[in-house]
């Protein structure tokens, strides 16, 4: 034991302060449980800190500004300013909000709070190192324990981020100046949500990414009109390139090397370079191992449907236990794990996990495309609405995009939804519910929805897959 | 050899628990499937328990006149396997059985995990690749309940899978072996006369579910009956307090060559007498603990249970639901008895005891086709009264066990041999509690005999849903005023209950009137 350590006892032991972590914080708290959460570095984690809510901040100023400066055709004439610094200001001010919020429930929950490094002693204790030199450590001794370590971005050999010029994606939402030109390596949602931002602010962006698409995992369809739309704003993209080196260039800026597969170079000069390619857990430090965890090879605690790794009575929650790494899984994932620690029937049992990217247009996803549909043994039916056919939509200026139902043919079950279009994040939620509830294509269609609204087209979409749809001709 | 359990199926419609009357097996004795292994009588039969599998049985769970609730392990099996060298239980597995080996190992995990043997959580091949259709609320409570939500049948649109759905699912987990149904005996699982509250029943069976650990300190109640006995004055008074004779506690220990209770002992042995006490709801004999001081009552407690519970409730929701009203006349029957007198001969060349019942159940009929709202079930819920198509007559018989009603159907499609056949051979088989279910089920009218054992009129309660019953006297000489002379005829005393709600009680005398127009002149019948 080293000087200073002071040894205290939780039933609870929560490591990392995310969306995964502090919703499990509190709900072992409301269940009754003595609990500890311990946070090294900012409440909320990196979604409220340097993820979803900076981004999102961003996204919407800059969008209004863009959108300000770009509606002549309804009569409106305008040239926006933007103050970079003020709007990071009010960002950071959105942030801290929330960020203090969850430390105000933490604590009126009764969750005690533990600022520190966690790491591993053994299955039953962990050792807290309070920041600093000199601060001195303590030993937790836990009954159960969640960790909630979360996710950091990837680095790539030669591209160590340095906020001067090598940016993550963290710098990238911190800048208080806009750059002429940025080149972005990695054409995933993190980046094109990024380079959606920077083109609206006025920066000249370049995107370099390995595929030959942007948006990896999403159907062609889908894929297209974002990138129509990125190109529209001036986005700039080389597939099947990757980001090979950098050096200094002579304008003051850098340039930017890749290679294709082939071996054939491009350089692209630029001012910031944002490195996005991905997401890692973070377990450095931690000494899962001293518990008796392993992590996959990709760092992964694994876990079961209730949470728990091999060692039962320790959980992982959030990035660290792997895909699919977003927030309200994470939050889902805690929910779980406090329960189970409860002693309650609790399960990851979710139909789907809905997912976002809010690139201009959004993308809303949720369950089974209907190849997935397909491949799982389903005979999916498919219903679509276009935007260009919604009278709402045509009020926003954005037609762009369109919602797709696939729901199962012989039973009607709903199996997923692809939106893309104005607030697709927003109208997703119906289609998850539905899917959540075992609600089938005729539930959805047979739900009056208010006109006028976007959502009308969840409607539509589902009028189309029973071949009946009012506002589209149906095929 | 795999062990299976098997567990008390369910015999009927809401019944809960059945007392098991009579074990056909012992252990040791070999059995195979189909066999009976056990008569349980429940709510109003009494049925055979047969075996699920080929086999020897291992032990036995249940004691005779035990309560059983449904889905409690009444006996195991040691089974037989297809195939295997059933007997090789050594530890030194041949090289090359690895594969059998693993087979043991599966058939045996099945064992635990499923007691049935069935594969339940097989996914039906209707919902492909782990999706299930149901709200987050009933995953919850699947997983609550222990249930494998894929393998449940949805009842919603498209075989969603509902709250409803997973709750009836843990109820038939609890109380049957899939595939039992058709092993029961009958082929209708109905209960016979009523569905029953089977919350009411919990402190029963929770009674009768203690019962086999009970058994065993129940051998060791064997009072020990020394002369002296040495205890601390704290232990002879906790013996009094606990109504235990001291000299009575079984002990080992001994201080200077004395036997020697100490507390434990007395509370052991208190809870054991205790134990036996409850454990005893049937036969009497064995209750005599209590001669050491005890409270000496002289009354005898009964348990309100099985058919006795069920005819009270069906009683008491008649009585309560239906206001009745009763109608009393007499049929002077001079002529049917003649009728019978010269029939009777035909009737036993053909092998049938002809009683008055068939003329009477005829005559009925007469009047239930004149004035169908006797024949009719008021659904309140759905403010409707049913008119019956049918003419399906309950017949109340008395039994050890309580009032059975057999149900003898179309009687307006049967002659008047069939129908005493019939009713002979119901009313035997209820006696000796062999009906079936569905030999209880969908009388539309009902009669009852109590003049079979003697008596003039009566109240009786409507056997509900119907709206009527009418009860028979004892057919005697009485009295008679014909020509203003008073001559002594058989009659038929006839009383009528109705429910007001449906019947009024001109339409009741009407009624009684048109079934004593045909009793009085049974050529009448020759119309029906």
């Amino acid at each position: 034991m080293v000087v200073g350590d002071i040894a205290t006892g939780t039933e609870v032991l929560v490591i990392g302060a995310g969306p995964g972590g502090y919703v499990a914080a509190i709900r072992a708290a409301q269940k009754g449980l003595d609990t500890t959460l311990v946070e090294k570095d900012a409440y909320g984690g990196a979604c409220l800190n340097r993820g979803c809510i900076p981004s999102k901040a961003l996204i919407t100023g800059s969008g209004l500004a863009h959108e300000a400066g770009n509606a002549e055709f309804m009569g409106v004439h305008a040239d926006p300013a933007v103050d970079m610094g003020q709007m990071i200001e009010w960002k950071d001010g959105v942030v801290d909000q929330l960020t203090g919020g969850v430390e105000k429930l933490c604590k009126a929950n009764g969750v005690n709070l533990v600022e520190g490094t966690a790491s591993f002693v053994d299955d039953r204790t962990v050792r807290v190192a309070h920041g600093g030199a000199g601060q001195g450590s303590e030993s937790i001794e836990f009954e159960h324990a969640i960790v909630s370590t979360g996710s950091q971005p990837i680095q790539i050999p030669g591209f160590e981020f340095a906020a001067d010029h090598i940016w993550s994606s963290a710098d990238a939402l911190d800048a208080e100046t806009v750059p002429d030109r940025l080149g972005i390596v990695g054409g995933g949602y993190i980046g094109m949500e990024l380079a959606t931002t920077y083109a609206k602010l006025g920066a000249e962006v370049t995107v370099v990414e390995m595929l030959d698409d942007i948006l990896d995992p999403y159907e062609d369809d889908v894929k297209r009109i974002v990138r129509k739309r990125a190109e529209e704003l001036g986005v700039e993209f080389h597939f099947g390139e990757g980001a090979s080196g950098w050096s200094e260039g002579a304008d003051g800026g850098y340039l930017l090397q890749t290679e294709t597969e082939e071996g054939e170079e491009s350089t692209y000069g630029v001012d910031k370079i944002l490195v996005a390619v991905g997401r890692q857990p973070v377990t450095d430090g931690l000494d899962v191992e001293n518990a008796g965890i392993e992590t996959d090879d990709r760092g992964f605690i694994e876990t079961d449907d209730r949470t728990r790794t091999a060692v039962e009575h320790i959980h992982a929650v959030g990035d660290v236990a792997g895909d699919p790494m977003l927030a309200h899984a994470a939050s889902k994932e805690g929910i779980v794990a406090a329960e189970v620690i409860a002693g309650e029937p609790a399960a990851l049992d979710q139909q789907a996990i809905p997912a976002a990217v809010f690139t201009d247009p959004e993308i809303g996803t949720v369950g089974m495309t209907e190849s997935e549909a397909d491949d799982a043994g389903f005979d999916p039916v498919v219903g679509q609405m276009p935007f260009n056919a919604s009278g709402r939509a045509m009020t926003t200026g954005h037609t762009d995009g369109f919602v797709r139902l696939v729901a199962d043919e012989e039973t009607g079950f709903v199996l997923g939804g692809q939106i893309v279009g104005p607030e697709a994040s927003e109208l997703i939620a119906e289609v998850t519910l539905a899917i959540e509830m075992g609600a089938t294509i005729e539930d959805v269609a047979a739900t009056v929805h208010t006109h006028p609204t976007l959502a009308e087209a969840v409607m539509e979409a589902a009028e189309n897959a029973q071949g009946q749809a009012i506002h589209t001709l149906n095929r | 050899m795999p062990v299976k359990e098997f567990t008390l199926p369910d015999v009927g419609e809401g019944v809960a628990e059945g007392e098991l009357v009579t074990w056909l097996v012992a252990p040791g004795d070999r059995v195979e499937e189909d066999q009976p292994v056990a008569e349980v009588e429940t709510d109003k039969a009494l049925v055979e328990v047969p075996s699920r599998y080929d086999g020897v049985v291992e032990e036995l769970f249940a004691e005779e006149g035990e309560i059983v609730p449904v889905g409690d392990v009444i006996i195991s099996f040691r089974v037989d396997e297809d195939g295997e060298d059933a007997d090789s239980g050594t530890s030194e597995e041949p090289a090359e059985s690895g594969e059998s080996g693993e087979a043991d190992a599966d058939s045996d995990g099945d064992t635990a995990a499923e007691p049935d043997g069935e594969p339940a959580d097989e996914p039906d091949g209707d919902v492909p690749s782990g999706r299930t259709f149901a709200p987050p609320s009933v995953r919850r409570l699947a997983r609550e309940l222990g249930i494998d939500i894929a393998a449940l049948d949805g009842s919603g649109p498209g075989g969603r899978i509902s709250e409803a759905d997973v709750r009836a699912h843990a109820e038939d987990d609890a109380s049957e072996p899939r595939p039992a149904p058709a092993d029961i005996g009958s082929g209708d699982r109905k209960s016979a006369v009523s569905k029953r509250d089977a919350s009411g029943d919990d402190a029963d069976s929770s009674a009768a579910a203690t019962m086999p650990d009970a058994a065993e300190p129940a051998a060791a109640v064997e009072p020990a009956g020394r002369e002296t006995t040495l205890a601390t004055p704290a232990t002879r008074k906790l013996a009094r307090d606990l109504n235990v004779d001291i000299d009575d506690v079984p002990t080992d220990e001994t201080r200077d060559g004395e036997a020697f209770v100490a507390d434990e002992a007395v509370q052991a042995y208190a809870d054991a007498l205790e134990g036996s006490v409850d454990a005893e709801s049937a036969p009497a004999d064995t209750v005599a603990v209590s001669d050491s001081g005890a409270s000496e009552s002289v009354d005898e407690t009964v348990p309100y249970r099985g058919v006795r519970r069920t005819i009270g409730k069906q009683m008491e929701r008649s009585k309560y639901t239906a206001p009745h009203v009763s109608h009393h006349d007499t049929a002077e029957v001079d002529a049917l008895v003649e009728a019978r007198e010269r029939l009777k001969p035909k009737a036993e060349a053909a092998g049938v005891k002809l009683t008055y019942m068939p003329f009477v159940m005829k005559a009925i009929v007469a009047g239930l086709k004149e004035y169908p709202y006797l024949n009719s079930e008021l659904r309140e819920d759905e403010e409707e009264i049913v008119l019956k198509g049918e003419y399906n007559l309950g017949i109340a018989v008395a039994t050890d066990a309580g009032l059975l009603v057999p149900v003898v159907e179309n009687v307006d499609e049967k002659g008047l041999f069939e129908l005493a056949a019939e009713v002979r051979d119901l009313a035997s088989r209820a006696r000796d509690r062999k009906l079936k279910p569905a030999e209880m089920k969908g009388s539309t009218f009902s009669i009852t005999n109590f003049g079979a054992i003697g008596g003039e009129y009566a109240t009786p309660i409507i056997n509900y849903p119907e709206t009527a019953i009418l009860g028979l006297g004892a057919i005697e000489e009485r009295p008679v005023v014909r020509d203003g002379e008073v001559v002594a005829a058989p009659t038929l005393p006839l009383s009528l209950s109705i429910d007001h709600r449906v019947i009024d009680g001109a339409v009741a005398a009407e009624f009684a009137n048109t079934v004593m127009e045909h009793l009085e002149h049974p050529l009448l019948l020759l119309t029906q």
